[in-house]
């Protein structure tokens, strides 16, 4: 059992994959945003790769730890501390009874996940443990944790000490300049050809209003084709409006002038074109990107975007701990 | 419109959307749900999950389960095989939901974007004047003098997006603008030609013309009704709303919060879409 004393920003626990098969009721995926980093913790401490931890935006919490367990934390760096030592990220750690792990404001990247052998044990909703705070479901009572409560911990037999390869980390902050995959498409056809050329070379500035629901992006104007500014009058009447559709997880929804790309927790329908979409490949970047980073956009192929995915769920496996 | 083929987009490496046509015209979505029943009947492995709206149908699917051109293929094969929407039958059930129209908490949301944001007329109001009906309570006869076609359920938990089936008593009004800055829960409210059931308290653009004692959704599955799906309406399903007022209003919820309302589903009929065009 852990006793959360400060709760830090919008701490929350996730599992991976997440709320998957419920889009069609209005539920979105939620789960960790870099599930790159999500996972190798869990791999850290034995658990299976998708058991239930905590994702920690911006500023990290500070836990009392009831019984001994074995964690991990990976992902942005908020200089973790053990009793006020630091804790090596990337690498397994015994913590004995009372002990206290602290977590302060990201210094690189902008999310931390920390998992604990034998997982949160929360009861699952709709098959995930995942909070998805608007509706208040999973998680600790639907919500971001809050101080005072506590987090029941999972039966497990793990050993410490692991650490994960340099090679097999996401790099995180190094650079506040992102290269982010996409995919033309959906609505790809309802932009003109100065916006998509303009869209892969100008530098895009992440606005502070972001969050697991979307991603704001400062940039140019965009400039349309016909099929948006002469089209039926059911369509809407900004360019960018379309009759309502489905979006999906990682399109790069133009509103108006503002491009939003939805992520984990976005709504599944409105009535804005999408003419890309962020692959999953690239979510462990939006994740770690804080506001004013900046993305500059490279086009892949459906292909390239399962073969970019495929290699990172590779690396998400014991065979990438030394 | 119906496009001679369905269009199929890419959305990212998990996702494809199908275009059925340009407009909106409810065949359209009759297609779009048309191909998302012949998929789930094909049973293709690696398909996770359909989102269907207007005239589109969105497609998740499991790039290691389910190869993306052998996704395209099957699609197209589907869709082909549906045939003249004429011929298609749907599974549906008719749900009858209580609804206290002109009721006080929608009304208390609209008062308060009057004096928080900027004046407006009453919702009920101003959407009868702009559909040329003499007062709210002929806008309440025609709102609840149809069967609503439920196009989909999207964008919020057990949110359902219906469509009026008799044309006669389809209702259109622009949204808020600005938005407004929360709606009470279960609102049930008009925008562009279509209503919908907020299920959360969020903002909202559609004009809120009452509000319904009968919760879309439930997380924890207690109520009999929600046994076998966390949402009480899927895509093709029928709405019927049935007037109530304040007392039974507050009866009706108190019933639901014990557990001993009985919703009013039928069970699954089959909607045959050459019937109702004809």
């Amino acid at each position: 059992m852990i006793s959360v004393i400060k709760p830090g920003l919008e701490t929350s626990v996730q599992d991976w994959p997440g709320r998957i098969g419920y889009w069609e009721q209005g539920f979105p995926p939620s789960g960790p945003f870099d599930s790159w980093s999500f996972r190798l913790a869990n791999v850290l401490v034995g658990n299976q790769p998708g058991e239930a931890g905590l994702e920690c935006q911006f500023m990290g919490p500070t836990l009392r730890f009831e019984r001994a367990a074995i964690i991990a934390v990976t992902g942005a760096e908020m200089n973790p501390t053990l009793d006020g030592a630091p804790l090596e990220l990337w690498a397994s750690h015994v913590v004995k009874a009372g002990q206290i792990l602290a977590l302060g404001p990201a210094r690189k990247g902008a999310r931390s996940y920390i998992a604990v052998a034998g997982g949160i044990d929360v009861p699952p909703v709709l098959g995930s443990r995942s909070t998805f705070h608007m509706a208040g479901i999973g998680g600790i009572e639907g919500h971001a944790i809050k101080a005072g409560q506590t987090l029941p911990v999972g039966e497990s037999k793990s050993v410490p000490g692991r650490r994960v390869k340099p090679a097999a980390r996401p790099t995180i902050g190094e650079s506040r300049v992102w290269q982010i995959e996409a995919v033309r498409g959906p609505n790809d056809d309802w932009v003109d050809e100065a916006a998509h050329q303009r869209f892969v070379s100008v530098d895009w500035k992440l606005q502070a209003r972001s969050n697991r629901t979307g991603y704001r992006l400062d940039g140019p104007e965009w400039t349309f084709t016909p099929r948006a500014t002469n089209k039926r009058p059911e369509h809407g009447e900004h360019p960018s409006n379309v009759l309502d559709h489905g979006y999906p997880v990682g399109t790069v929804n133009l509103c108006g002038q503002t491009p939003i790309i939805l992520v984990v927790d976005a709504p599944s329908t409105g009535g804005f074109i999408n003419p890309y979409t962020v692959p999953s490949a690239a979510f462990w970047k939006l994740a770690q990107a804080k506001p004013n980073d900046i993305f500059k956009f490279n086009l892949v192929t459906v292909d390239q975007a399962h073969e970019l995915r495929r290699a990172i769920d590779r690396l998400c496996t014991p065979a990438s701990l030394e | 419109m119906i496009f001679a083929e369905p269009i199929i987009a890419p959305g990212g490496d998990r996702f494809v959307v199908v275009y059925f046509g340009d407009d909106a015209a409810i065949e359209l979505n009759f297609l779009a749900l048309g191909l998302k029943a012949a998929l789930a009947e094909a049973g293709l492995k690696g398909v996770v999950d359909t989102n269907p709206c207007y005239n589109s149908l969105v497609i998740e699917y499991d790039p290691d389960a389910l190869d993306y051109d052998d996704l395209l293929r099957e699609l197209r094969a589907l869709a082909a095989a549906l045939g003249p929407v004429d011929t298609l039958e749907l599974s549906s059930r008719l749900a009858y939901l209580p609804a206290m129209y002109l009721d006080p908490w929608t009304k208390e949301a609209i008062e308060d974007y009057c004096k928080r944001v900027k004046p407006r007329e009453f919702d009920p109001a101003f959407v009868a004047r702009l559909n040329g009906l003499s007062d709210v309570k002929q806008l309440v006869r025609v709102h609840s003098g149809t069967e609503h076609w439920v196009i989909s359920v999207c964008s919020l938990p057990g949110l359902p997006l219906l469509r009026p089936l008799d044309p006669r008593c389809l209702l259109t009004s622009p949204k808020y603008d600005p938005p407004r800055l929360w709606t009470p829960p279960n609102a049930i409210c008009t925008g562009g030609m279509s209503t919908s059931i907020h299920t959360l308290r969020v903002p909202g653009g559609y004009n809120l013309i009452g509000r319904t004692p009968v919760p879309m959704w439930q997380a924890t599955q207690a109520l009999p009704i929600f046994k076998d799906s966390v949402v009480l309406l899927r895509a093709a399903d029928r709405v019927k709303f049935v007037p109530i007022d304040l007392e039974e209003y507050h009866d009706i919820e108190a019933r639901v919060n014990e557990g001993t309302y009985a919703f009013n589903v039928t069970n699954y009929q089959r909607f045959s879409v050459g019937a109702y065009r004809a």
